[in-house]
């Protein structure tokens, strides 16, 4: 059976689905090839990890004394 | 604490009504869920509300907590599903100026071919190095708020809490194969709306 080639957006899929995993199957050792030799695929790998990135890095505010209180509240009016 | 004896010990109270227990399961835990409901609504009200829903409503079902998941599993499921029901209810308020849910990539016209999606000019910043802007900042709640509801848990749930497919595919009652596909439609539609600020 001919092999059918891999196309960028096989690779994207791919990517994305395994963007935090290791690539060790067969098919994912043929799409590293492909990504590892083409710019572009290098780029959009990237920039995918870059917008993970940036929002783990956003920084979320403290749990503030008047949420706090007004947690005690409802809690105190439930319990 | 989490997932010790003590924290065992500290259910059991509770579920027989020691209010000392709970209170100390729910300082333990405040914190958590509060930070994940702003990463979820990305406004401080909206997550110090979802956080007195959310206690409010495990003190109700502590009962059926049977402790074969993780509590913070089950909290996880509890403030996930606090979430989608206040944007059914937004959603509902909103019914006579309804906006379509934007459309994802690999829903309709998008999945014909992310080749075509002009996607690939090479991202010409590095934020990562830099203090995060009041621009960027604003951006990223943008673009997360325009993911529907259930991708976006998803897509925190994996990618900002740690959580695994496995587990987030038991707090969001969907299949694995479902996350897997929710976080890449994800991930490929934040990068998108991101795209125009990176490349210029």
């Amino acid at each position: 059976m001919k092999k059918k080639p891999v196309t960028h957006k096989t690779i994207f899929r791919h990517i994305c689905e395994n963007l935090d995993q290791d690539m060790n199957s067969p098919a994912c050792r043929e799409i590293r090839r492909h990504v590892n030799g083409c710019p572009e695929c290098i780029d959009y790998l990237n920039s995918l990890k870059t917008t993970v990135a940036l929002y783990r890095r956003y920084p979320a505010p403290a749990l503030s004394d008047s949420a706090r209180k007004r947690l005690r509240t409802a809690l105190r009016s439930t319990l | 604490m989490r997932s010790s004896r003590k924290e065992s010990d500290l259910l059991e109270r509770a579920k027989q009504g020691d209010e000392r227990a709970f209170t100390a399961l729910v300082r333990e835990y405040e914190d958590m869920v509060y930070n994940f409901s702003f990463k979820v609504c990305r406004d401080r009200n909206d997550a110090a509300e979802t956080l007195q829903d959310t206690f409010v409503n495990v003190y109700r079902k502590l009962g059926q907590f049977d402790g074969t998941s993780k509590f913070s599993t089950w909290l996880y499921s509890i403030v996930a599903n606090n979430c989608l029901m206040k944007r059914r209810r937004q959603k509902l308020e909103k019914a006579s100026v309804s906006i379509d849910e934007p459309k994802m990539p690999g829903r309709g016209e998008h999945d014909a071919d992310l080749h075509e999606m002009s996607l690939l000019a090479p991202w010409q910043k590095s934020p990562l190095d830099e203090t995060m802007t009041k621009e960027l900042r604003t951006l990223l709640d943008a673009a997360i708020q325009k993911l529907p509801v259930d991708h976006r848990l998803v897509f925190i749930l994996r990618d900002l809490e740690g959580q695994s497919a496995e587990e987030t595919a038991k707090i969001m009652k969907l299949s694995v194969p479902a996350v897997k596909s929710r976080l890449r439609r994800a991930r490929v539609f934040l990068r998108e709306q991101l795209n125009g600020y990176m490349t210029s």
